[in-house]
């Protein structure tokens, strides 16, 4: 009726691909740069000025590396920034959420807000109140959680999860290395260390005064957190983080570099 | 041996290496320190001892403590003005001056005004300058030239300044021996603890004052106590830091560097020590007369012979190891003056006494000889402590080091909520009612003594990891309180004068005395009138002389007094650590860079930046003009994602709009658009936009962009309480909007690929269509704000870019001009649409403002309905109407200006434009209801006072028919 149809709450990629750990290199990585698709990143253009190399992933050109995958790799040990913005995600809330999606196979705890737990496949659902959860894709969008849930989300609203699109509405960052605790310490009032703030804690909170979601989630045995917030103030963001890694050393890092650690043996 | 010629051997200068040579100038002269020297270390080093000129009468002084503690140590380094010359070090090239002279530092014109003090009484600014009318003006620039410090460089290079966050369970602040013992004490629970020093390196007392009688400070129990310290890596140790704020819930903040630190603690452990404090006797500020503990860090910090001959004054035991330092490195003590009626008989004193050091007992010094050029010490004069007109005694001496008491240094203690209570027994203040979560241990506790201040340390320590939530088996005992170590000799005064009390502010015991007899008995208003205490050093020096004068003088009990507040900063913050690396978050659509690579100038709408229009800026009207042409004659592009959105979603979605939006929605049928406008319980409109039904139980929901951030929190709070079954969700960053506006916006439409059909029968005017638009998912809204024809697309952010993109290249052909926020009020004033915010205030009605046709009548309840119908009851004072002018005029009137009737003013100007369409300038304003009909004239007074006549005219100005928008 009227052309009406459907407005997806998100436009999650209907054919995800993951990348391997290490990165092919050669021209025709070169070649690949954000405009080449629809969707573009938040922070691309800085992305692009600071040298990433751009691969395809989800539908979208995620950033790979910046030229040196093996220092990389020891910057995201330290301290290393990568835009994760290109990989899908997923919000639900309404009373029905956490019972919708334990039905869907997802494991969350509706009693435990501010809390991450990861799926099987490298998932991660993270639970923002009793009723509020957000699906993170794992690092190589090689799992199809968040495609599956938003093809449902007709399902979800007539059981009272009603989806909420956070591909768009939110940027998503991920700060990793040992300094990140130290470095968010400049930004957030929150205490953040390894022995407050454990592995699966969530905080949302002000980042750079920015209302922001903090999910720490390690790579391997390496401290890395998640940062979400505001899409329309990603660059404000990944301004100021990159300001305040600065004293540490740390820089931006691609998605490369955050894979090998996540493959790492804890 | 380099370094200067007051340089002391090895062992001494514990902090210097002697290895790394600096250079570094003073008042244009070079001189040559060592690494680990501070300014006034490696000046004394080098036999320069003047550093400042006082404030009033530019008196010549130099470092009293070492300490960074006094103001008489502040110097100037490049452009920074106010650095402690006792504690900054010295760097290569360094180019330090001396503040607040005219002159030269020795010569300095401006010391002549001690010879007129007599002109400048205390509370002398109350009373002058004032009369006869007018004169204010000349003074004031006479004292704006005098008064301050240091030198404010306006072309000072920015500096970076930023501020970060710790946390820990008990933090300790001083790392004395009492903070390094509750450190310790404190880490063994197991608790983190921060050990926060002032100085490069830990140690406190034990680092620099002597401990036995015949050896030297405590060198081995130090170094114990650092290797127990680094044992722990539950224990951070954090020198160089000042804490300066002691806050609620146990908030510190502490300065390091270029960086203000925020320190969050489950307990707080105050070991800040005491404050040696001066003597009054006259000329009691010379350069040459310091504190006890100054000449030991001196000797055993930086290796600096603090003078030739000596004399001690001294009202304790610690006067004693001063005199044995002194001695030991070959300062020749001339005498120690001890003001207490018996002989000391401890191990320091007796020792004195087997060195054969003279001890004159029951003496002070009644005053202070400078040299013939007044920039030194150079002999003191004795008096009987009991008797003033007792014996007196010339001594020669180019060093006098006092030692008569202390006062705990307790202002962290006291923002914490801590009391200072004057007692009796030390004549001296006690840190009385300290708060639950904060303890204080050692000297600013009362023991001063090193192995009571361990003990208290330790007792402390433990009672701050308990109180943080460790166990702590057993906590260690509190030391005894034994005899009295300390009496605080105030000192007689002097009948001429200059024995000041506040060096800061060059007040003397008659000053403070004068201003107690006019009428200020309690020392905050003695504060208030003299301004002692207010200087940088705080009262540091000066509360306790300040309190025992008011006890004197009134006659009250010292336990009466009390002491003035102690407020934060507790040491000195720059405006750089306030201000620095402030967060100031901005929004930008996703098309924030197509917009500059089109010339954008860009203008700020809250947090949002956005185009204002297209054009160099000097062609401003212009490109606004051009830009509403080619939407009302070709197709134009504007990026609306600032615009708010909600998803409205559940069985109540309907009803929760049609309570919360004066229209009705729960009849709105499926791919149909409704204005909606929000009032609130006022009846005062705060909002508007359209809301779409997308679905049975589905609302896409539009917000002003000014109005966006306060809704969501406005709809959540009413549903909260009517509990309806609907969920409200804030999708504003999620999706982006554009308007394409014109006649020829169908066109362009129809040349992309698209499911959804654009002619008129497919999508009639005020419907919604949802699909796909070059292959992305977009919800398009055919609504008409500017008046034309035009399709308001929203699309995931992400997509924003390329979907521009394309619509940009397909209107190409069609004269497609992108147009920004100014064209945008142009174009919806010409078709009389108001904008929330601007043509409405916080009191404006919709009855006001000409609204009511956006009212359901035969709706029950919407919030504000009640309000309204009584207000539709009363009679309206003022209207909102559309005015026009004639071009003849020769002037636009602004926003803002006044509608008047005579000597009344009757309403303002909320919209004002020249119409390029018209031709005419056109506005909004509100005037008296008995004005608001076509035709009626009424005057706006512009900015010069002239009053410009307009016609009232029915709304809209264009397109009456509203034929364009519905094509």
């Amino acid at each position: 009726m009227h052309g009406l149809c459907r407005f997806r709450s998100t436009t999650l990629s209907t054919r995800a691909r993951s990348f391997s750990a290490c990165p092919t290199q050669g021209p025709e990585l070169d070649r690949i740069l954000p405009t080449a698709f629809t969707r573009r990143g938040f922070v691309c253009r800085r992305l692009v000025a600071a040298g990433a190399r751009f691969g395809e992933l989800a539908e979208a050109a995620v950033p790979l590396d910046f030229g040196d995958p093996a220092s990389e790799l020891e910057l995201a040990r330290k301290l290393g920034l990568a835009d994760l913005s290109a990989l899908p995600r997923i919000g639900f809330k309404g009373p029905g959420t956490m019972d919708w999606l334990s039905g869907k196979g997802v494991v969350i705890d509706g009693a435990k807000p501010n809390w991450s737990w990861r799926q099987e496949g490298g998932a991660l659902a993270v639970s923002r109140s009793y009723s509020e959860a957000l699906i993170l894709s794992d690092l190589g969008a090689s799992g199809n959680l968040c495609l599956e849930l938003d093809a449902a989300s007709e399902e979800a609203q007539a059981a009272k999860a009603y989806s909420l699109p956070r591909y768009d509405g939110l940027f998503w960052f991920a700060l990793s290395g040992v300094e990140s605790s130290k470095c968010l310490a400049k930004l957030c009032g929150v205490d953040l260390r390894s022995r407050s703030f454990s592995d699966g804690a969530v905080a949302q909170t002000f980042v750079a005064s920015l209302s922001a979601i903090v999910v720490r989630a390690d790579l391997g045995s390496t401290l890395s957190f998640h940062l979400l917030g505001d899409s329309a103030s990603a660059g404000y963001f990944w301004d100021c983080t990159i300001d305040a890694m600065d004293e540490f050393g740390g820089g931006p890092v691609g998605l490369s570099s955050l894979q090998a650690l996540g493959a790492e043996v804890e | 041996m380099s370094g200067g010629t007051n340089r002391l051997p090895e062992p001494a200068g514990s902090r210097i290496d002697r290895g790394r040579a600096i250079r570094f100038g003073f008042e244009g002269q070079e001189y040559e320190g060592f690494a680990g020297d501070t300014i006034a270390s490696a000046l004394a080093a080098n036999g320069v001892w003047l550093l400042s000129r006082s404030f009033k009468y530019h008196r010549p002084r130099g470092s009293m403590t070492m300490a960074g503690e006094d103001g008489s140590a502040l110097v100037q380094v490049g452009d920074e003005p106010n650095v402690f010359a006792d504690t900054r070090p010295i760097e290569p090239g360094m180019s330090v001056t001396a503040q607040n002279y005219f002159g030269s530092l020795e010569w300095d014109v401006a010391s002549l005004i001690e010879r007129f003090k007599w002109l400048f009484p205390v509370g002398f600014y109350y009373k002058a300058f004032y009369r006869p009318r007018g004169i204010w003006n000349y003074w004031e620039k006479l004292i704006r030239q005098t008064a301050g410090l240091g030198r404010v460089a306006p072309a000072t290079p920015r500096r970076y300044f930023d501020k970060a966050y710790l946390f820990c369970d008990v933090a300790v602040v001083g790392a004395g021996p009492a903070g390094m013992a509750a450190a310790l004490e404190a880490a063994k629970s197991g608790a983190e603890v921060l050990l926060v020093e002032r100085d490069p390196q830990v140690g406190g007392s034990m680092s620099y004052v002597r401990s036995a009688p015949n050896g030297n400070h405590d060198e081995q129990a130090l170094d114990d106590f650092q290797e127990q310290l680094s044992t722990f890596e539950n224990l951070r140790m954090m020198a160089d830091a000042t804490c300066t704020g002691l806050f609620t819930d146990n908030l510190l903040s502490l300065v390091r560097g270029n960086r203000l630190y925020k320190l969050r603690a489950k307990s707080v452990v105050v070991c800040a020590g005491a404050l040696g404090q001066p003597a009054t006797f006259r000329s009691n500020d010379l350069p040459g007369i310091v504190m006890g503990t100054a000449a030991q860090r001196l000797i055993n910090h930086y290796g600096v012979k603090p003078g030739r001959r000596a004399v001690m004054l001294t009202s304790d035991d610690d006067g004693y190891g001063v005199a044995l330092d002194l001695d030991d490195s070959g300062v020749e003590v001339a005498a120690i003056l001890d003001t207490r009626r018996g002989a000391a008989t401890g191990p320091m004193a007796s020792h004195a006494a087997e060195r054969g050091i003279r001890v004159l007992v029951g003496t002070t010094v009644h005053e202070a000889t400078p040299r013939p050029d007044k920039l030194h010490l150079s002999a003191v004069l004795t008096e009987q402590a009991t008797d003033a007109k007792g014996m007196r005694e010339r001594i020669d001496c180019d060093l006098l080091c006092i030692s008569v008491g202390s006062t705990p240094n307790a202002s962290l203690l006291c923002q914490s909520g801590a009391k200072l209570q004057m007692t009796d027994e030390t004549g001296s203040f006690a840190v009385r009612a300290i708060p639950p979560g904060v303890f204080a241990a050692g000297s600013v506790n009362g023991f001063t003594e090193i192995d009571a201040a361990v003990a208290d340390g330790r007792r402390a320590g433990g009672e701050s990891a308990q109180h943080a939530g460790f166990d702590v088996l057993e906590i260690p005992r509190a030391p005894t309180p034994g005899r009295v170590e300390s009496q605080y000799w105030l000192g007689p005064g002097h009948p001429h004068g200059l024995d000041f009390v506040d060096f800061d502010e060059d007040l003397t015991v008659g000053d403070i005395k004068r201003g107690i007899a006019e009428g200020f008995e309690d020392v905050e208003l003695v504060k208030r009138y003299t301004a002692a205490g207010m200087g940088p050093s705080q009262g540091r020096h000066s509360a306790l002389a300040t309190s025992r004068l008011v006890a004197q003088v009134t006659g009250r009990r010292l336990a009466d007094v009390g002491a003035t507040t102690m407020r934060p900063p507790a040491y000195p913050e720059k405006f750089g650590h306030l201000a620095g690396r402030g967060f100031n978050p901005v929004r930008h659509t996703p098309l924030q860079h197509r917009h500059l690579e089109a010339g954008a100038q860009v203008m700020v709408a809250g947090l949002w930046v956005r185009p204002a229009f297209y054009g160099p800026r000097h062609r401003r009207s212009e490109s606004i003009n051009d830009e509403v042409r080619a939407v009302r004659q070709r197709v134009g592009l504007i990026d609306v994602s600032t615009l708010g959105g909600f998803e409205i979603r559940g069985p109540d979605a309907g009803e929760f709009l049609n309570r919360i939006y004066t229209l009705s929605y729960d009849r709105l049928r499926v791919g149909r658009v409704r204005y909606a406008m929000m009032i609130d319980d006022t009846g005062v409109v705060v909002d508007d936009g359209v809301a779409a039904r997308l679905g049975r139980n589905h609302y896409y929901v539009t917000a002003s962009t000014s109005g966006a951030e306060q809704l969501y929190p406005s709809l959540l709070w009413r549903q909260a309480q009517w509990r309806l079954d609907v969920d409200i969700s804030d999708v504003t960053p999620a999706y982006c909007g554009l308007n394409i506006a014109g006649p020829a916006s169908r066109a362009v439409l129809q040349t992309l690929e698209s499911d959804i059909g654009f002619s008129r029968e497919d999508f009639p005017y005020m419907t919604v269509r949802t699909g796909q638009l070059v292959g992305i998912h977009v919800r398009i809204l055919r609504i008409g704000f500017v008046g034309e024809l035009g399709y308001e697309i929203h699309a995931p952010s992400s997509n924003a870019e390329a979907l521009w993109d394309a619509l940009s290249d397909a209107g190409r052909p069609f004269g497609l001009r992108f147009f920004g926020l100014e064209a945008q009020r142009v174009l919806r004033l010409e078709k009389g649409h108001i904008i929330v915010g601007q043509d409405t205030d916080g009191l404006t009605s919709p009855l006001e403002a000409g609204m009511e046709w956006a009212l359901g009548r035969r709706k029950r309840y919407y919030v504000g309905k009640r309000t309204l119908d009584i207000l539709a009851r009363k009679t309206l004072t003022r209207s909102l109407v559309g005015y026009q002018l004639s071009d003849t005029e020769g002037r636009i009137p602004e926003e803002g200006h006044l509608v008047v009737r005579g000597r009344e003013i009757v309403g303002r100007v909320t919209s004002s434009a020249w119409s390029p369409t018209l031709g005419r300038p056109i506005g909004m304003a509100y005037v008296a209801p008995e004005q608001a009909k076509p035709g009626e004239t009424v005057q706006i007074k512009v900015q010069d006072g002239r009053l410009l006549h307009a016609r009232v005219v029915p709304l809209p100005f264009y397109d009456a028919l509203n034929a364009r928008q519905e094509l």
